[in-house]
């Protein structure tokens, strides 16, 4: 992507402030869920801090751990973005199969463990051949 | 040494349980109002003098996500 485009993209916004980044950030396109995880990733190699508003403007502050020249951290950013965009992916995926993941370890969960009492309850309740029904009440009186 | 953090991204009670880790290093005074929760970092061990400051925040924030 060409600087020129990039400029271009209003969801996504960096500037230099004494000698730190400041990514600003679209929280309609990038959930704070996904920020949390972009920024655990980095810990161990930059210094990140969070502030800004959660509905307008999410602003990520982030510094190189060594100390990084002007291009370094150009790139340290660029990567820090990419890692954002995976997580936005895998969180928009978490929420899209949630429920199909709760229903399959529901399901898993009730086939590991059948409550015995129960169904054989239930089994004699429904009575599909008719035993329980005494011979009298199925075929009439004795002649 | 002051640390403001933004309660939108960050809450009371992650702050407290990392200042509980980093006790060794520093005494810790955690005050909060409606917006901010403000800590106010005293009596730092020398050695940790120079990056007390980001580690801590770095280690609020790798809390947050768990």
């Amino acid at each position: 992507m060409s600087s020129k485009n990039r400029r271009n993209i209003k969801t996504i916004k960096t500037q230099k402030q004494n000698g730190q980044l400041v990514i600003s950030l679209n929280p309609k396109i990038y959930p704070l869920e996904a920020i949390y995880g972009a920024c655990y990733v980095f810990v161990d190699r930059a210094y990140l801090f969070l502030d800004g508003d959660p509905k307008k403007e999410i602003k990520v502050f982030i510094e190189g751990k060594r100390k990084l020249d002007s291009k370094k951290l150009e790139e340290l950013a660029g990567e820090f973005k990419n890692e954002l965009l995976d997580y936005v992916l895998r969180t928009a995926i978490a929420k899209n199969t949630k429920k199909i993941r709760e229903t399959i370890v529901e399901k898993a969960l009730f086939s590991a463990f059948p409550s015995e009492e129960t169904s054989e309850e239930e089994h004699i309740e429904s009575d599909p051949l008719g035993i329980a029904v005494p011979w009298e009440e199925k075929y009439g009186e004795k002649k | 040494m002051t640390i403001r953090f933004n309660k939108n991204f960050y809450n009371l009670k992650t702050v407290e349980k990392a200042s509980q880790a980093y006790q060794g290093l520093a005494d810790f005074k955690i005050s909060q109002n409606k917006k901010v929760i403000t800590v106010k970092l005293e009596n730092i061990v020398p050695t940790a003098k120079r990056k007390i400051e980001d580690e801590f925040c770095n280690y609020v924030l790798a809390m947050m996500k768990q």
